[in-house]
């Protein structure tokens, strides 16, 4: 049977088709179930389409007011809360004047019980007027509707033409309410569209080269857009807009412009990079630049598409010879050890075959909370047999996996990071990272790193009180024990 | 002159918060209880955002379930997600009680709550019986989220299992405590004042346990995973036993109140016992609703607080300015602590908009003899904005305020909620005589470092 019931979700039988337990005779359409509404009452790690739109989408661009149309909470929650910098270079060579723009300012119309009542559209006006006042600076508006606006019918696309016509400056509305779709998919989705229809294509960018690209789904998490920056930069490819990370709002105007679309995070943005290839027939390539050996696959793609891959080898030559000797010795460490990433989508299907060619680790199970058909498909396609590939797990679930599998270490986000400790496992951020970047040959270094430093931490030795003294010196890294033998 | 100066905020929108909505606060109180789950009624992120906030805040699991409110519900309503929900949650968590939190969608859908609730016990007993339905308390916690703060959030949630669940029987000398929206380590420190006075108490709702918790595989509750401690039901029930209820702020009083209507409970209201006279408030309160007296012990603690406030206001802290934001009975009661180190609270300013909060800080006007600027309801952008011109020598607040310290180039000091680029401020008591101590090192600590290090040779003994 290739699909498996979990113990604790037997009174929810049907959550049987949302966990696969790989068989490599399966036929390929054999993959979890996806992409479907959670059964209520789940602890489940999935997000609203509020988040999926500016958490992930929007969140990243440097040189946008957001204005949140809501009750604070999501105002709140929208806070500073992704780790997007940004830096306060504009393209045309200006300086944006406030520096993670993005990070530090949010603003919300703190909806109240009248504006349920009423309707808040007035109250969305006036803080978008204040909102300029306050930050004239900004070269566009951006407003989000929530449950609430959903629900009360606030028409915020009319809003956003009013106010953009009085401002004379774009005010873009994002009709992603919280309960919109069943994960906040259907949020990036939405930012997709919306960003689409109403930017790309409006602006003319101040140069072009032939070798534009638009890197599309690259947010800058803790730096990884940077990164991988320096690698086209050396190899002669110019990223001529970035899909969102550090990006202005003009940048995303002229994607129209690129000669090739990459799209790094395939399952947030592959939608825009599909529209503007249909539209103005720019190709499209997905790519993978986690771990040494996908960064330097796709770097050649990519240079190869301009003829400049003698540069790309001298790129990654160059990198190799700075991680290579410092990944051997993790390599080393970290072999045989047992990992589960608990992803929100993509890196579950990026990181197996890397971790276990690169450093040796084993993929015990992915899961993912919102991917689609074709993200699983490649989970299942990259794990071995007998591996675990798991939609929407939810608390329960992950304790029965952890008491019956044997895993040294969890890859997963802050939802899951302090259970997974009180249950005696280490675990590690991969969502936001923790000591990043972790995309490139750098960032996986410092992923191998992190994951080193989480699986011989020595607590994981001392975690109980013995009644007498182990006589044996606590052996952390394997050598000690050696060396007392010899 | 010494008065409170009331600066108002000049635009309607809200710039950098300083409060959440309602059902934050319900989750928290839900999770003070033992073997208790939070059913948030509303779309994942109410229940998501809140997890991330409070696991980041307290490095802690924050487990939550969600009845996943999509666009069916929206329109034909939530019942079927919430009758599901409550049984799923109930068969596999096996809980001594679900807090069903609604959120602004479903109050905005209209959603009967207590009818469903009745629909999904009654299917429930079906399933698993009458008995076991039966002890699984299910508390309604209806928690709008455009209306007031996530204050109003945790005190809706308080006084709901007060309503729902006190029963009155013998008396049973026990003391309510109902800490507000504070951290592990304050509760911590109020049971051991509570300890020292031999009295015993009755938390609503402890969460010092279930958000610090230890990590001790072989003596943890798993599958489902409940954190220790908690307040159990039982003492819920007989809360309405207890010989007083002190709720240690103003702003989440009406479970207490809800006591004393109902079952004769008598009740002080505030002030949080954040410095020496809210503390010394708070022992005499102890005391008229007890009758113990306030031990050696106790006064030994207050003199080591007092022992230090000799030793370093004068020296360090005098006339030092300080802006202080939070939530409102904490910030108020900085405010009194702050003057009584001889310093000077400049500008206090509070997210919320209740009015309590000025005749509070006009106390601490009259005391200190200074004019305080006071900001109700106000932002953190009208703070970053106010210290362009009035600059302060000191921050006193939580982690969002870091970037405008950082840039402002002044010190902050962080208490209250979130705080998330520091560790183990949560595990640190700020009120009582104890917590008294702590902040006065954590202050002068912070004053020395960034007014006297330059100047090193002043460091000397």
């Amino acid at each position: 049977m290739p699909y498996k019931l979990f113990d604790v979700s037997k009174p929810i039988p049907e959550r049987k088709e949302h966990t696969y337990v790989k068989h490599c005779n399966d036929p390929e359409d054999c993959i979890p179930k996806c992409n479907s509404k959670t059964i209520p009452g789940s602890m489940t790690e999935r997000g609203c389409a509020f988040a999926g739109a500016k958490g992930v989408i929007t969140g990243a661009i440097k040189d946008v007011a957001h204005v949140v149309h809501s009750p604070i909470g999501c105002t709140m929650y929208g806070y500073g809360s992704k780790r997007y910098p940004t830096t306060t270079e504009l393209p045309d060579g200006s300086e944006f004047p406030v520096k993670d723009f993005n990070i530090k300012y949010i603003i919300g119309t703190d909806l109240q019980e009248s504006d349920v009542v009423f309707g808040g559209m007035k109250k969305l006006r006036q803080a978008v007027l204040e909102t300029n006042k306050e930050f004239p600076f900004v070269n566009a508006i951006y407003l989000y509707a929530t449950c609430t606006t959903g629900l009360i019918g606030d028409d915020m696309d009319a809003v956003a033409k009013e106010m953009e016509e009085e401002l004379g400056k774009p005010v873009i509305a994002f009709n992603a309410p919280g309960f919109a779709g069943s994960t906040q998919s259907k949020g990036h989705q939405i930012g997709n569209d919306t960003l689409f229809a109403k930017i790309v294509g409006t602006t003319e960018p101040p140069a072009t080269t032939p070798y534009d690209i638009n890197f599309i789904g690259e947010y800058n998490i803790d730096g990884d857009l940077w990164l991988l920056k320096e690698y086209f930069n050396e190899i002669g490819i110019n990223i001529l807009s970035t899909f969102t990370g550090d990006c202005c709002h003009n940048e995303l105007g002229w994607m129209h412009r690129a000669k090739l679309s990459v799209v790094r995070c395939q399952r947030s943005s592959t939608y825009i990079a599909k529209m503007i290839e249909e539209k103005y027939g720019v190709p499209y390539i997905k790519t993978d630049f986690f771990s040494t050996e996908y960064c330097a696959e796709n770097l050649r793609t990519v240079a190869k598409f301009f003829g400049l891959e003698d540069k790309a080898e001298e790129v990654i030559a160059k990198r190799m010879a700075k991680v290579g000797p410092e990944l051997d010795f993790y390599r080393e460490k970290l072999t045989g050890k047992k990992v589960f990433i608990f992803s929100g989508g993509p890196k579950s299907y990026h990181l197996s075959i890397p971790l276990h060619n690169e450093l040796g680790l084993e993929t015990t199970g992915v899961s993912s909370m919102f991917e689609h058909e074709d993200g699983f498909e490649k989970m299942k396609d990259r794990v071995k047999e007998g591996a675990l590939v798991i939609d929407d797990p939810n608390t329960l679930e992950l304790e029965e996996l952890i008491e019956d599998y044997d895993i040294d270490l969890i890859l997963g986000g802050v939802k899951e990071k302090y259970l997974v400790h009180k249950l005696g496992i280490p675990s590690l951020l991969i969502h936001s990272y923790e000591n990043g970047p972790y995309m490139g040959f750098e960032g996986f270094l410092n992923l191998a790193r992190d994951m080193y430093s989480a699986i011989y931490n020595p607590v994981w030795n001392i975690l109980e009180f013995q009644e007498t003294e182990d006589p044996d010196v606590a052996d952390v890294t394997g050598e000690v024990a050696e060396e007392v033998e010899k | 002159m010494s008065c409170v100066n009331l600066i108002e905020k000049e635009r309607n929108a809200i710039i950098n918060p300083l409060k959440t909505c309602q059902p934050l606060g319900a989750m928290y109180a839900v999770t003070g209880i033992r073997r208790a789950v939070p059913l948030v009624h509303g779309s994942q992120g109410c229940s998501t955002f809140v997890r991330y906030s409070l696991s980041r805040h307290f490095r802690e699991p924050s487990e939550i379930a969600v009845t996943s409110l999509h666009e069916d519900a929206a329109v034909f309503g939530g019942r079927r997600n919430l009758i599901e929900g409550l049984q799923n949650v109930a068969i596999r968590l096996n809980p001594s009680l679900i807090g069903v939190i609604t959120t602004c969608s479903s109050e905005i859908i209209g959603d009967d709550i207590i009818g469903f609730i009745k629909t999904a016990k009654k299917e429930l007993a079906e399933k698993i019986g009458e008995e076991k339905t039966e002890k699984i308390k299910i508390v309604p916690i209806n928690t709008p989220s455009f209306v007031e703060t996530h204050l109003k959030g945790y005190d809706n949630a308080v006084k709901a299992l007060i309503d729902h669940i006190a029963e009155p029987s013998e008396p049973n000398e026990k003391i309510n405590i109902i800490p507000g929206m504070v951290n592990p380590g304050d509760i911590r420190e109020i049971k051991h004042i509570l300890g020292l006075m031999d009295i015993e108490g009755i938390v609503l709702t402890d969460i010092s346990d279930p958000f610090d918790s230890p990590l001790r595989p072989s003596a943890t509750e798993l599958k489902p995973y409940y954190p220790k401690g908690g307040t159990t039901v039982e003492e819920i029930v007989d809360s309405a036993n207890s010989t007083g209820t002190i709720s240690l702020t103003k702003y989440a009083g009406s479970g207490a109140v809800s006591l004393e209507k109902k079952y004769n409970v008598p009740v002080e209201l505030g002030p949080i016992p954040i410095g020496v006279q809210n503390t010394d408030q708070f022992l005499r309160n102890l005391k008229k609703l007890t009758g113990q007296d306030v031990t050696d012990d106790i006064l030994d603690e207050r003199g080591l607080l007092i022992d230090s406030m000799a030793d370093l206001s004068s020296r360090y802290l005098h006339d030092r300015t300080v802006a202080i934001y939070g939530d409102p009975e904490i910030t108020a009661g900085m405010a009194r602590f702050v003057g009584e180190l001889g310093m000077v609270p400049q500008l206090v300013l509070t997210g919320a908009s209740n009015k309590e909060f000025v005749p509070d800080i006009g106390k601490v006007a009259k005391e200190t003899g200074v004019e305080i600027d006071t900001m109700v309801g106000g932002d953190l952008r009208q703070m970053e904005v106010y210290l362009k011109d009035n600059p302060v020598d000191l921050l006193i607040g939580s982690s969002d305020g870091r970037l405008i310290a950082k840039e402002a180039e002044i010190p902050l000091v962080r208490i209250g909620f979130p705080v998330y680029d520091r560790v183990g401020y949560h595990r640190h008591p700020i009120v009582g005589y104890n917590g008294g101590i702590h902040l006065i090192d954590l202050i002068t600590n912070t004053v020395l470092e960034n007014y006297y290090e330059h100047q090193h040779w002043k460091l000397q003994q």
